[in-house]
Formats: C-alpha cells, structure tokens, sequence
C-alpha cells in the first residue's frame, strides 16, 4: 500500500527567528527525494517539523500510511513514530551505554514493529555484518561510520512506511558516504520505503534519489523533477555548488 | 586460632546474607539514582513506610509480613508514580531538576520521617512471624532465618526486576531513557511515562526493602538515615546502572561490615565500608561493573 508525505506551506522557526517560510513539498509513494541545500538553510528544522520536534506556526502536514491519511501538525514524535515515520537523526542519537543489539531492539519498541522484530533483526544483521559483528558491543564505543549503519538499522526496525534521513554522511569519510548512500538505497528497496532525505553532499544524494528540491534561506529555490533536472541545471551549479 | 576460623567464617557467611538484604533496599535507588538520574534521597524513609506499614500488618491484622508486601507493593508502586508526576510538574518539565530535585527530595524525607514519628513515636517495633527467630542448621555453619528470608527476598526480587529490564520493551526503555530523551521518543516511546512507570517501580521495592528491614531488626523512625549513605555507597561501588555490580557491591560492603564488626568492632565499619568505596572508585571510576 503506498505512503506519501505532503508538506503544505509550511511556516516554522525558532522564538522570534523564520527558519522555514512557507515551504511546500511532497514525497510520492515508493518515491526517494533529497533535500538539498548548504548548513543553515532550514533542512534540519524541516525534518523537525515534521517530526514534531519542532512546532510549525502555520501550515499542515499529511503523511498517508497505507491509504489512511494522518494530520501531524500537533502530534507528539512519539505519535508520529508510531503511526509509521522512521526517522534517522543527524548525530545518530543512539543510547551510547547500550549494546548495538540493544539499540535495534528498542527500535522495535513501536508495538505494530514488536510482531517483525526477530525477521527485521536478522535482516538488519544481514545488510550490516558489522553489526552482527559487535551486537555486544556498547554503541558509544564505535566508529561514526559504525555508528550511522546503527542508526539507521535502529530506524528500520521500527517497521517504517516512511523513512526521513537527516544528514547521513555528516562526519564521514568520503568511502563511507558512497557506501552509507548505497545502503540506504538497498534498504529502501528492501522494505518498500517512501524516503525524505536531507543532504549537503549533492552528487551523493542525487545518485539515488529520484527528485529534489533545493532549499535556500527557509525556501524552495528549485524544484528537480528529476536526477539529470538536478544535474543539469545552472541555477543549482552557480547558487549551490558555486561553479 | 581454630575459634577465629569458625568466627571468620560465621562473619561473612553472615555477612553475605545481609549483603543480600542491602541488594534489597538499594535497587530501588539503583533505578531512580543509578538509571533515572534521579536522586531520591528520601528512599530509605520510603523503606521504613514501608517496614511500618507491615508492623500494622501483622500487630493489628496478624498478616504475615511477607505476604503483606503483596498488598502493599502495587500501593507503592502507584505512590511512586503520583511522587514522580508531582517532581515532573515541579522541577523536570521546568528544567529545574538538578538542585531544587534534590531539596524536593530533602523535603520529602522530613515529612516522611516527621510523619511517622507521629503516627508510630520513637519507640523500637518488630513483627512476629516464625523465621523472625530461629536458625537455619548446616552443620558447618547456622544460618539465622531472620537473614536468610530477607536474603533470598531480595535476590529474588533483584533478580525479577533484571530480567524485567532486559527481557521487556519498557525495561530496556528504561534503561535508556536518562542516555537521550529526545531519541527515545524516537523509538515511539513517551519517556515521562517511561520515568513514571521506572519510579514507580522503584517506591515498590521499598515494600518489600521495608518489610525486609523489620524482619532483621527492630525499626524506628530515624534508623533510614543509616542506610543513606550505604544505599549510595552501594550504587556508586556497583556501577550506575548495572544491577549484578549493584549486587557483588552490596555482598561486598554485607562482609566486609560484618568481619570489621567482628574483629575490631562495629564502630569501625561505616570506616571500612567507605574505605573500600574510595579505593575502588580510584581504581575503576565508573564502578565494578559500571558501563
């Protein structure tokens, strides 16, 4: 069944500071869209917003989860993790005193994902050997790279419909971006995945992704309908690769 | 020489049992302390509620104490929850948990020591029941049942609380949910509730902590303050956040009291007991088997 998120003029910030003005976007279904844009342009308080971290001032927000469709505006990040969100937060945010398997396991914590979570553990296990590899391992005592596949499987165990990745290559080397970028492709095949992800590292991004927007001071400065759109355009080389 | 053998012996066969009984009144503040970074300094009045409320048990009603604790641990269970609503509303949701928490908890412990003078006065109580007398005979060595009931009490309720935390969704939420509040809701999971449910947890082993207590020795209203600084002591030693390095902890400072007592006497071992702490912590800071 698909999955969209559809963001609506969406306004946010922080106190008296506009972070986001009057955004609007949508993710179809099965679809991956890179967010892009340079440190400070609102892709982090994008991602918040939706996941109620951070409250919008105006706007609306739907996610479709199979069909049913879902105001989040005003929902509590539990809430909308529980309706089927999964979301990989920039710095990884693992619980550093537990074990890497005790993370996954408490990505299964949603009880819809508690049913799955012995087929989603193995099949964690099975994209990321490395995983497997130091299940006992205290979660703060590994490698950034490590650390990301972590947050990523711990996402996924959730049993998301919809996938947002905030900065997955942030503090990487460049080998590991291309890898974590390839694995994220491979899960989002592997379990159907609707994905949102934001990204500074714009040729990694829009190796898998499917379109784009790119976000300027809080707005939409580009919309690519497609990869070559993204590739191609000269607004994107001159504003945001500065070539 | 063969007197201070068998005496040596006795002091930390004795000394282990007691160990156990301090497994017991500490896990409480292994969760609220040790997990929550909640420092419940009001514990051990709770643990002596909790004795009290066994002593009417059993004077007035003739309930045995242990079974007692079948009514009153879900009743502290939910006086948990309520006192760690009141401190959310208070202090946490205000961000203003470090030092006005703790005077909360300062607080809490007045009122509840005062409270219980009151009701009970100052006067030493015990509980009649069959183990509260009476030992264990080995052969090698005896065992009083009056520390072995409340040993094996408490092992086993630190043992059901372990496998709690590690075996369910909410007790490995538990243990997360002082490392990243924010990633926890992540994980769809609400962690005021989480804490709720956690402190709850904890004022419940003061039911049984409490019943425990009045089985070894007669109680009154100040006697908690004695065991402050030993429940602490304990944690710390243990490890913050690990239950087994919380038990080999309070096995430790059970036989090392208990031969310090022994051999050079009681007032000798509070000495002792810090003694071990310090130098342990100067060799492994986070504890014995602290993360």
């Amino acid at each position: 069944m698909a999955s969209s998120l559809t963001l609506s003029n969406i306004v946010a910030g922080y106190g008296a500071v506009r972070v986001l003005d009057d955004v609007s976007l949508s993710v179809g279904a099965g679809e991956t869209v890179a967010l892009l844009g340079t440190n400070g342009n609102g892709k982090s308080t994008l991602m918040k917003s939706i996941m109620g971290m951070v409250r919008p001032a105006a706007g609306t927000i739907t996610a479709t989860i199979d069909g049913t469709s879902h105001e989040l505006v005003g929902r509590s990040t539990e809430e909308i993790v529980d309706l089927g969100v999964g979301f990989v937060p920039e710095g990884r945010r693992l619980f550093p005193k537990l074990t890497v398997t005790e993370n996954l396991l408490l990505g299964a914590f949603r009880p819809t994902a508690r049913s799955a979570i012995a087929k989603n553990l193995d099949f964690c296990f099975e994209t990321f050997p490395r995983l497997k590899e130091r299940s006992n391992q205290l979660a703060g005592s590994m490698s950034g790279g490590e650390q990301q596949m972590l947050a990523l499987a711990r996402a996924l165990m959730s049993a998301p419909r919809i996938l947002l990745i905030d900065e997955p290559s942030v503090g990487l080397a460049p080998l590991l971006v291309q890898r974590t970028i390839d694995k994220i492709k491979e899960l989002k095949d592997g379990f159907n995945l609707t994905v949102l992800m934001a990204e500074q590292n714009f040729t990694q991004a829009v190796r898998i992704a499917d379109r784009g927007y790119v976000i300027v001071h809080g707005k939409i400065a580009f919309t690519g309908e497609s990869a070559e759109a993204l590739n191609n355009n000269d607004l994107i080389r001159e504003f945001y690769l500065g070539a | 020489m063969e007197a201070d053998a068998s005496l040596l012996i006795s002091a930390v066969v004795s000394g282990l049992l007691l160990g156990g009984f301090y497994a017991a009144v500490s896990v409480g503040v292994a969760i609220s302390f040790g997990m929550l970074d909640i420092v419940n300094i009001a514990h051990p009045a709770f643990i002596l509620l909790g004795s009290y409320v066994a002593f009417i048990g059993n004077t007035v009603f003739g309930i045995d104490p242990i079974l007692s604790v079948m009514i009153t641990l879900p009743a502290f269970y939910l006086l948990g929850m309520l006192a760690y609503q009141v401190y959310y509303v208070a202090f946490e949701r205000r961000d203003d948990q470090s030092l006005r928490g703790l005077s909360f908890f300062f607080g809490l412990l007045f009122i509840a020591e005062v409270g219980l003078i009151l009701v009970f006065g100052v006067d030493y109580r015990s509980v009649q029941a069959w183990y509260v007398s009476g030992n264990l005979n080995l052969g090698v060595v005896e065992l009083p049942w009056r520390l072995l009931v409340p040993f094996l009490l408490g092992l086993a309720m630190v043992g059901a609380l372990q496998i709690f935390l590690a075996r369910t969704f909410i007790g490995r939420a538990i243990q997360a949910v002082a490392q990243d509040q924010q990633a926890l809701r992540l994980m769809a999971a609400d962690p005021t509730k989480i804490k709720r449910i956690a402190f709850g947890l904890s004022f419940a082993t003061a039911a049984l902590g409490g019943a425990a207590m009045i089985i070894i020795q007669p109680i009154e209203p100040s006697i908690g303050r004695e065991y402050i600084g030993r429940i602490f002591a304990i944690c710390v030693l243990g490890g913050l956040g690990s239950f087994p390095g919380m038990v080999i902890a309070a096995l430790t400072l059970g036989v090392v009291e208990n031969i310090t007592a022994t051999f050079f006497g009681p007032s000798w071992a509070p000495a002792v007991s810090f003694g071990v702490l310090l130098i342990t912590l100067a060799v492994r800071p986070s504890g014995i088997l602290g993360r």
